[in-house]
């Protein structure tokens, strides 16, 4: 069966209604895609080892869903947007992923499977991230892509986004990227341009054929991927609660080292990621901390960028070390620091024009050095 | 016979003069009232009528006709009930025309005579300007601020007829022996705690009369604060004290003992108010809404984005021409509506916080702020950023600066401006700016500065100005020129609404 077509059949299956992860593997271990899609159609007796899973309603089910999603259409409809996929069966399906305790079925790709050959680190973080914590993971991001590091996140608003832009900006081809939805359709729309770079550069994949939606559940689902793909997971930034903290779990059970990066106890974003190292995730601080984990050499130097901005003098100082601390507003800063309301304006405002500082809705955050 | 006697009804915050001509004749005995009475004034045959039984008068068993005249003229309520019975009584020769010649007669009667107060005496009483006018009791004082003499009161019909045929005189009305409301029953604002950019926005706010919007999370004190602007204004004089009396009294609240309202009003509407409350109008009387009620004073919206988009819309005319003009099919009216505005609001639905707190997703917060857009947004000279005090100030010994002090450099500061160019700042154009808010070279540079980022409009640019000029008289009175210090501050007073959202679109490589 041609390449495209193989795509397209298992584009097909793994959009068919009533479909897991698991009964797509039970299928396609006894049959080939084709064939598999005709089983799920009804039109070819399934494997004896198969048959116990087609229960009636089942067929009834699939037989209904296959007879609206024909191979060759979506075999099209994959090579459009460059989608290809491999199931356990091909050599090219990442061999950590193999001994997964629960392994995908299918991965859809877009991009080079090559960005998997090298180290890889997890780095997930909350959609809810402040301004120096998606600074940080843009940081640890371009610095493990400069060391040649590939690293693997979810594309998700906040922490994920930053992590990769990041890499972006050092090597492309150490991205790679997973997703909770049909790799045609970039989720959240805000990161179409950041889905394309990570796919021309490095590699994209989602366990779901094009056109699927990024319902809730799938997310949870992605995150034992990252977790599957990575040597280590970097939490950046996690409230109490999160997918993060999914991740790490998973990542737990799959035998691989959670890091956390410690916040402020006033910073609610900092909570999950605090509790991670009360229960014994070691901390970050910087990025030779990971490379370290890793066993590579963190003596390499790495040429810290160019920081253009003025360095901030005495009363400028002050405000600047106290907004690094914690997010701080006008009244904080006349209120702790005894300055008068006109001079903590004045002073703020210089900041904010030489950029060492970023307003938003009153709070003034430190802006770190350009990831 | 005919009677034709003075009286008065409301339209908005003007008082009519409505002649009731009342005709007893031949014909079969009944009782016609035409000249586009209400219901309530419809009623007043009734009324009347006991009345005149209780205070011993006969009802004539004859064809009346009352008239209320200008026809073209809705009335309404029961204000004219006084004058009816008057009518009936000279027009059935009960009571002898000279009596009642050069009196105009307002009030509802009662079923045993008494006289009751009406609404809106006092715009009523000022469009009677050449004749005695008859009032309740109770409106004595809001008939003494408008008339020209003294007023004439009494209690019941009974009494008015008495004293009009000359056997009693009419009773004094009672010197008000109160001062004038006591300032202290306003809030102060020593009770907030910390909290020192909003308390100088406060100050900024009513020295310039400048509109402010206050942005916080719940419990942060926006409406604490908010309720202590009044007290930070000074008190009103004779020319606003009088107009703010006349539309209270014409939508029927009560006035203070002194009578008049010398104290700038606070109204601070709910947000489930209607249109017609909040503007003015209403099918027959035109009352005045609460933007009328606010006029020479305060008027506060919390949860600006409650409130429904008509509301919000009702007030771009009182802001842009400080009058509101309401009309009906039946009749127009005109009211003031001049006042400062002070709105509340959280800066996203989940009520926000310290960066990384907020729960709403993008969607959600600009749904939410797209709401406080529209008319109001740019209204706002100040928007000031109000955060919780900390556990440390909350519970601290002292309270902050009480605000007779502010008041005293609010009162200060407004003479300045009024000294220089005769408004407030907040009143002044872009050409008036160049004349009298002239800008120091450093405080041009920054505020070019901002344009060229973008960061500011053109109207923008202008409000900094104007709160700078307010800024610098209160903190250099006397100082011309308009310096840096006074426009950063006056820029760190206009924070963004956008809300803790890192905008990524501009890092992609």
């Amino acid at each position: 069966m041609g390449a495209d077509l193989r795509t397209g059949a298992l584009a097909a299956l793994a959009g068919l209604d009533l479909v897991t992860t698991a009964r797509l593997r039970m299928l396609l271990a006894h049959h080939e895609p084709g064939e598999a899609l005709a089983v799920a159609a009804g039109r070819c007796r399934p494997h004896p080892a198969v048959e116990p899973m087609m229960t009636p309603e089942l067929r009834r089910a699939w037989a209904l869903s296959a007879a609206q999603r024909e191979h060759g259409e979506w075999a099209a409809r994959c090579a459009r947007v460059g989608v290809g996929a491999i199931t356990l069966a091909d050599e090219a399906f990442p061999e950590v992923l193999r001994s997964d305790p629960q392994p995908p079925a299918v991965l859809f790709f877009r991009g080079d499977w090559t960005a998997l050959d090298v180290r890889r680190v997890g780095i997930v973080g909350t959609r809810n991230a402040t301004g120096p914590g998606c600074d940080f993971a843009a940081t640890l991001g371009r610095q493990l892509a400069e060391q040649g590091v590939t690293v693997v996140s979810g594309l998700a608003k906040g922490i994920d986004g930053a992590a990769h832009r990041g890499v972006l900006r050092a090597d492309g081809r150490r991205a790679v990227g997973v997703v909770a939805n049909g790799l045609d359709s970039p989720y959240p729309r805000v990161h179409r341009e950041l889905w394309n770079a990570v796919a021309e550069g490095g590699l994209l994949l989602s366990e779901w054929p094009p056109g699927t939606e990024p319902e809730k559940f799938r997310f949870p689902l992605r995150n034992r991927i990252i977790a599957g793909l990575s040597e280590l997971l970097v939490v950046v930034e996690s409230r109490e609660r999160g997918g993060s903290l999914t991740t790490a779990r998973e990542a737990l059970e799959r035998g691989v080292d959670v890091m956390a990066v410690p916040g402020s106890i006033n910073n609610r974003a900092a909570a999950g990621t605090n509790q991670l190292i009360r229960d014994g995730a070691t901390p970050v601080t910087e990025v030779a901390d990971i490379l370290l984990a890793l066993g590579l050499d963190h003596r390499r130097s790495h040429p810290t960028a160019f920081d253009s901005r003025p360095l901030p003098r005495g009363a400028e100082a002050l405000v600047l070390d106290r907004c690094r601390a914690d997010p701080s507003t006008l009244d904080t800063i006349v209120a702790e620091l005894g300055f008068s309301i006109t001079d903590a304006a004045m002073t703020l405002a210089r900041l904010e024009r030489s950029g060492w500082v970023r307003e938003s809705g009153g709070w003034f955050e430190e802006v770190g050095p350009w990831a | 016979m005919i009677a034709s006697i003075p009286s008065a009804s409301v339209l908005g915050v003007r008082g009519c003069p409505v002649t009731v001509e009342v005709h007893v004749g031949d014909g079969l005995p009944g009782y016609h009232m035409v000249g586009m009475p209400d219901t309530a004034c419809r009623e007043s045959r009734d009324r009347v009528r006991a009345a005149l039984a209780s205070c011993d008068f006969k009802w004539p068993s004859r064809s009346i006709t009352v008239n209320l005249a200008p026809t073209s003229q809705r009335k309404s309520g029961a204000g004219l009930d006084l004058a009816i019975a008057i009518g009936v009584l000279v027009a059935s020769e009960q009571l002898p025309v000279a009596d009642v010649a050069g009196h105009a007669f307002l009030g509802e009667l009662g079923l045993d005579g008494t006289l009751r107060s009406v609404p809106g005496v006092a715009p009523m009483v000022d469009s009677l300007d050449a004749i005695d006018v008859v009032v309740p009791v109770e409106n004595a004082r809001e008939a003494q601020i408008a008339a020209r003499g003294m007023p004439r009161i009494a209690a019941d019909l009974a009494t008015v007829v008495t004293c009009l045929v000359g056997a009693r005189a009419w009773e004094p009305v009672p010197l008000s022996s109160h001062s004038d409301e006591a300032p202290a029953l306003l809030p102060d604002l020593s009770d907030v705690r910390g909290q020192p950019v909003a308390r100088r926005a406060l100050e900024i706010a009513a020295a310039g009369g400048h509109h402010m919007l206050l942005i916080g999370s719940p419990g942060s004190g926006k409406t604490m604060l908010a309720q202590r602007l009044p007290g930070l204004l000074p008190p009103l004089d004779r020319d606003d004290s009088l107009e703010t009396t006349m539309v209270h009294s014409a939508a029927g609240l009560r006035l203070p003992p002194g009578g008049l309202i010398r104290h700038p009003p606070f109204r601070a509407p709910h947000h489930t108010t209607s249109v017609v409350a909040m503007v003015g109008g209403g099918s027959h009387q035109l009352r005045p809404g609460e933007v009328s009620l606010a006029t020479n004073g305060v008027l506060f919206m919390d949860e600006l984005g409650e409130f429904a988009r008509s509301a919000l819309e009702g007030l771009r005319e009182p802001l842009e021409e400080g009058v509101i003009r309401v009309a009906r099919a039946a009749a127009r009216a005109t009211m003031p509506a001049r006042f400062l505005l002070v709105a509340a609001t959280n800066p996203c639905p989940c009520g926000g916080g310290p960066p990384g707190s907020c729960q709403c997703d993008d969607h959600a917060r600009g749904r939410y702020l797209r709401r406080l857009s529209g008319p109001l947004a740019d209204r706002f000279d100040l928007r000031v950023v109000v955060h919780r005090p900390a556990v440390d100030e909350l519970l601290g010994a002292d309270g902050g600066e009480p605000s007779a002090s502010v008041r005293h450099r609010v009162v200060a500061a407004r003479a300045v401006a009024l000294e220089r160019a005769g408004k407030v700042n907040a009143a002044l154009s872009p050409d008036d700016l160049d004349e009298f808010a002239p800008l120091a070279a450093g405080a041009r540079t920054v505020l070019r500065n901002e344009i060229e980022r973008e960061r500011l409009t053109g109207r923008g640019y202008h409000r900094i100005r104007r709160v700078a000029r307010t800024i610098a008289d209160l903190s250099d009175p006397g100082e011309p020129i308009v310096t840096l210090g006074h426009v950063e501050l006056a820029l760190a007073m206009r924070a963004s609404l956008r809300g803790p959202a890192i905008t990524d679109s501009r890092w992609i490589a």
